[in-house]
Formats: structure tokens, sequence, C-alpha cells
């Protein structure tokens, strides 16, 4: 009887705590999500009601007006070229580190990881000036380098403590069923290390998708503008056009969300993997 | 089926003062089903690897049906492993982890399925093709580990600890599968273990090894009756031998009296030694009336500390008048003894092994019979 009424309290306590979070985390979004669908007159009038009559055209008009198709665009292009290539030498970068042993293999680690201290403004002017030396300036590619770039030392830690935990035996055994290295890494790492990529694959898309200071310093031309920068767009000098600034805050939301509810079982795994028998 | 051949195999590791493994030498012929022994560190496993391919060779040389092997990658040398892991691909279904190593040998389809049912059929994993190794049993998994290695038809078996994740009971099974398999395939297989049990019998030939270097290499019963020095005197049996110090005193015709505890005993030995390691098996004493009538004896008095009544057998815990060590002696089942009582047990001599006192080599084994 005790027993059951401590869990009840236990489990009700729980319940109101995770009520509280939620309306905590969800509340700014569904407020943006209902002034997305209503006037920037609608707004300053009555800043918390609901939408009178639903504006899906506003969505319409940033797409093309707005430009958003093409920042949507350049954003999807840029990042997933960007985590493509972060997860690809991530990986094979970290199965190095993680299964081979070769001189200066903890100090290239540590070189590696330490660049991990300085934060992006510190870097920003120098590779402002090596991106316009190569004629990477106001370029995606350059954009998608230097994501790359400044991504790849959390990506690399992340994999190689998962691969470091892959029991050594699992590649003795592939290379006793005549498996190369490079087939091993393919065959055997990846594929073992789902979870792990999955966790960086969602980090880095996240993280990117939303990043401004890189993309508003490296990118100028507006066809070649990413979502961020084209949420600044709606705020101007002396105003800001918040209705439009929430249908753009939107369009740019939705991705992320999807991405997340479609990965992030495996998130959760990648998180708390270990197990691995 | 492989001809194994180690020259002077060694390995150090790194730049480790001792050598892993250390100048050892063994000629395994073409299906036999060698076994490594030895104690916990002894290089067993690293013997393995270098056999396998997976860890450079310091010194010494390797070969297969005579080829050097030396440089050859794991990949080219035809043999299976089974880990004591298992390491199994956890990501892939049982089918596809017995084909994994087809796969990338280039057989066709039906090939790959035919061998793989095969295998799948010995080992009575059938039910189990489509499943992933998480959703098996130990003893499962175990057989898919087998499997893997049988569908190659490779020219050498190796074996690393399989038998030590599971539990008793499926050990002795797995055991006699093994035996049994060896004897279908008639394939080379090296097996390391450090279970004497599994050795002796499994084993056509079993080699000993202590500290990187091999101990003795011989037939499971020609080691455990004639061991080379205390070492593998000492390992192997259970209970163990026993070991006791004695003085000579060299008689006429080569006969010398040993005095063990407040006996003497007469048995060969060779001249230049006044005192040697006598080692007595507890299976070779014998409670009054139970000795077999061809056994040489000679009569120990003793005090029992403790009977331990294991149904098929009774092992007793003995004081030795003048014996410093407890002496086990391993008698009948029917056995009526207790603790306290005072009992004079016969030694069968023919079977004591005599070991040089100083450096623990056997002397002159095998001919102790007096
Ligand atoms: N990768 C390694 N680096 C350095 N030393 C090693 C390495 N692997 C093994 N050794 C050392 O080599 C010696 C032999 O090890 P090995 O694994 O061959 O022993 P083993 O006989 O298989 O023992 P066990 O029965 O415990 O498996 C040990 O002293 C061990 O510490
Ligand atoms: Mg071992």
């Amino acid at each position: 009887m005790t027993t059951s009424i401590r869990f009840d309290l236990k489990h009700g306590f729980l319940v109101v705590a995770l009520a509280l979070y939620t309306a905590f985390a969800a509340g700014p979004f569904l407020w943006v999500a209902s002034m997305s669908l209503r006037t920037t007159t609608e707004i300053s009038a009555e800043p918390y009601a609901l939408p009178d009559t639903l504006h899906f055209s506003k969505f319409a008009i940033a797409w093309t007006d707005g430009n958003y198709g093409t920042y949507f665009g350049n954003s999807v292009i840029v990042v997933l070229s960007a985590v493509a290539v972060l997860t690809v030498i991530g990986a094979m970068a970290a199965h190095c580190f993680a299964r081979y042993r070769f001189p200066f293999r903890r100090f290239l680690y540590f070189l590696v990881f330490s660049t991990i201290i300085f934060p992006p403004q510190i870097t920003i002017i120098a590779l402002f000036q090596i991106l316009v030396e190569y004629g990477l300036f106001n370029t995606r590619t350059g954009l998608v380098l230097a994501y790359v770039a400044f991504q790849l030392p959390i990506t690399v830690y992340i994999l190689e403590s998962f691969f470091a935990r892959i029991p050594s035996d699992l590649y003795d055994a592939a290379r006793m069923d005549g498996y190369s290295e490079w087939e091993i890494f393919w065959r055997i790492s990846l594929p073992v290390a789902m979870p792990a990529l999955s966790t960086t694959v969602i980090l880095n898309t996240i993280l990117l998708w939303n990043e401004f200071l890189y993309a508003v310093v490296l990118i100028t031309d507006d066809d070649k503008r990413t979502l961020p920068l084209g949420i600044q767009k709606y705020m101007g000098d002396q105003l800001i056009d918040i209705g439009m600034l929430a249908t753009g805050l939107m369009i740019a939301i939705v991705p992320v969300v999807i991405v997340y509810v479609f990965f992030s079982e495996k998130l959760i795994q990648g998180m708390t993997a270990g197990a691995i028998k | 089926m492989g001809n194994v051949k180690l020259d002077r195999l060694t390995k150090r590791y790194g730049d480790a003062d001792a050598a892993a493994v250390d100048d050892v030498s063994l000629d395994i012929e073409r299906g036999e089903f060698m076994v490594l022994l030895g104690p916990s560190g002894c290089g067993k496993s690293t013997t393995l690897r270098m056999i396998a391919g997976l860890e450079p060779i310091t010194g010494g040389t390797l070969s297969i049906d005579g080829e050097v092997m030396n440089r050859v990658p794991a990949r080219d040398r035809d043999i299976a492993m089974v880990f004591q892991s298992y390491a199994l691909y956890p990501h892939m279904t049982v089918f596809d982890n017995l084909a994994f190593g087809l796969k990338r040998r280039g057989f066709a389809r039906e090939e790959i399925d035919r061998r793989v049912t095969d295998a799948a059929g010995i080992l009575g994993l059938a039910p189990y093709l489509a499943r992933k190794p998480h959703a098996l049993s130990g003893g499962q998994r175990q057989r898919v580990a087998l499997g893997r290695a049988i569908v190659r038809d490779p020219k050498v078996f190796l074996f690393d600890e399989p038998l030590s994740n599971l539990d008793a009971a499926l050990r002795v099974s797995m055991r006699n599968e093994l035996v049994k398999l060896h004897q279908r395939l008639g394939t080379t297989m090296i097996y390391v273990t450090h279970d004497q049990v599994e050795a002796m019998s499994m084993g056509s030939r079993i080699c000993i090894m202590q500290d990187g270097r091999v101990a003795q290499v011989g037939r499971p019963l020609d080691v455990y009756r004639h061991p080379a020095n205390t070492f593998v005197a000492s390992f192997l049996g259970s209970p163990q031998i026993n070991l006791v110090e004695s003085g000579v005193t060299p008689g006429e015709d080569g006969r010398s009296t040993l005095v063990v505890g407040g006996a003497r005993i007469h048995a060969h030995c060779p001249p230049g030694h006044s005192r040697v390691i006598v080692g007595i098996r507890p299976e070779d004493f014998y409670l009054p009336g139970e000795a077999p009538d061809d056994a040489v004896g000679a009569s120990l008095a003793a005090r029992v500390l403790a009977v331990e009544a294991l149904g098929a057998e009774t092992v007793l815990l003995l004081d030795v008048e003048g014996v410093e060590k407890d002496v086990t002696a391993r008698v009948g089942r029917s056995a009526h003894t207790a603790a306290g009582d005072l009992v004079e047990l016969t030694v069968d001599t023919r079977a004591m092994r005599l070991f040089d006192a100083a450096s623990g080599v056997a002397l002159d084994p095998g001919s102790t019979t007096g």
C-alpha cells in the first residue's frame, strides 16, 4: 500500500515537473508558430492572441518575395555537404586515432582537439583572409570548408571515444575473414558505430543549420545566403517586421524539428551507448 | 590441411625487456590437434596471434606447408580463428556473419548458400540464421563463431580459449563436439587454453608453455606421466602432484635409497645427486588392500588431516612425518577414514618421478622403475 502511494506521489511529481519543462521549452515555439500566421499589425495590437484568420500566404510571400526559397536551398546544400564531409573525414580520423598506434598519435590528437578552445571570433579574420586568397570568399564551397574545419574536432572526439570501445577482436576477426583495413573501416567501423554517427550527424546538422557568424562574414551575395542570414533581413535598423520574422523562423525551425524527430532515438542510443558486446 | 612450423619464434612487445614469446619451436603436423597450455600471461595468445598474422613476428620463422609466412598478411594465410569473445559482427545476421569471409573471397552465391547451410546444419544453427548476435544465447554465439571458421574450410583452425565463456555443462558438450568436428574435418587445429582438462581430453599433443617458452611438448598422457620438470608436473593434474624434497643415499647397481619422510624408497637415480625432488601423483597412493597386485610399493605412515569425499573418489589431506608440506592422496570411494586416523599408505614407486632439486628438471624421465 505505502509503496504504491509513494510511487504515485513520485510519479505525479515527475509528471508536473515534465509538464512545466515542456511548457517552458515549447511555449516560445508555439508563440512564434502562432505569430507566423498573423500579420505584424495584428501582433502589435494583441501580442499573445491566437490567430484570427490563418495567413498561410505569409509563407508563400517569405518563400518567393523574401527570397527564402533560395536561402533554404543554400542552407540545405551547405549543411548537407558539410555534414557529409564531416562525417566521412571525422570517422576516418577517429578510426585511425582509435585503432592504430603510430608516432605522434597523442600529439596529433591533442593538436586536433585543442582547436576546440578557440572561440570562432578569434579565427574569423584569419579565415576571411585565407578564403579571399584562395578565391573561396563569398562561395558556398568556402563556407562548407569553414564549417568542416570548425566542427571537425568535436566530431572526431565523439567518434574516437566510440570507436575505441569497439572490441579489437572484431577487427581481428574481419582481418582473418580477409578484409583490408580500408574495407574494415567501411564494413565494420561505420556500421557498428551507427549510433555515434547519428549523434554527430544530428549535432552537426542542427548547429550548422543555425550557424550565423561564419555565414554573415564569409557570404555577401544575397543569392548565396543561408537561412539564418535571411531571417535577419526582416530586422531593419529601425523597424522589425515581427510577423514576417516569425514566418521566417518557422521555415528555419521546421527542418530541424524533423531531423530531430527522425534521428532522436539514435541520438539517445548514441549518448547512452557502450553496449557493444 | 596444413603443416605449421614454428622455428625459434620470438615476440617482443614494443621495447619491453622480456620477450612475451621466447624462442618457441614447434612442428605441428597436418591434421593434428595441438593444444597450447599454460598459465595466464605465458604467451599462448601471442603465439597464436603470430600464427594468425595478427601480430608481427619479432624473430624466428613461421612456415605453413613449407612456405615462410612471416610477412604474409593475415588475410592471405588461409587460416581461420575463433576468438574467446566470439567477435561476432553485431550489425549482421548469423547468416551474414558466416558468409562475410566467403563474400570477400569471391565465392558464388550458390556456393556461399551451400556452405553456410551446411555449417549451420552441423552446428544446429539453422533456426537462427536470420537473427542478429545480440538475440542469441552464449552457447549459440559460440557456435556462430565456430561456424564462421568452418565455412571457410581453411588450412588451419586457431582457437583462443573458445569455451571459457560457457557454463560448465555446455563446456563439456562443446568439448566433445569440437573433437568430433576435428575428426570429421581432419584439419590442423591449434587450440589455446589454460584448462588442463580441455588440453588432456582434446589434444593429440599438448605444448605446455611457461614464461614465453615451451616447457614440454608431447601426447597428453606422456606429458602427464613423464613431465619434463616440476612446473609441468604441478601444472597438470588435479589435485596437484605432491613434490617432496628428499635426500639420496647411493647404493649398488644404480639403485639409490630415497628418504621421504620416515620412509626409505629404493629407486633408480642418476649418480651425482644428493638431493632430489620426488613427485608422486595423488592417485599413486593406495590405502591398505587397494593397491593393484603388480604395484611396486613402498610404505608411508601418515596422519589424516582432512577427508574430502567427492563421491567418485576420496581425497585425503595427509601429514607425513618428516615432510613439511601436506600430502594429497586420491583413494577409492569406499575409503573409511576420518580426520585424525593414522594410515599406512602404499606408494606405487613406478609412477614416481624424480626431479633435480635445484633446477626442477626431470631426472632420466620414465625409468624410475625399481
Ligand atoms: N599488446 C600487448 N602489448 C604489450 N604486452 C603485451 C601485449 N599483449 C600481451 N602482452 C604481454 O605478453 C605476455 C603474454 O601475453 P599473452 O596474451 O600471450 O598471454 P596468454 O598466455 O594468452 O595469457 P591468458 O591465459 O591470460 O590469455 C604477457 O606478459 C602480456 O602482458
Ligand atoms: Mg590469452
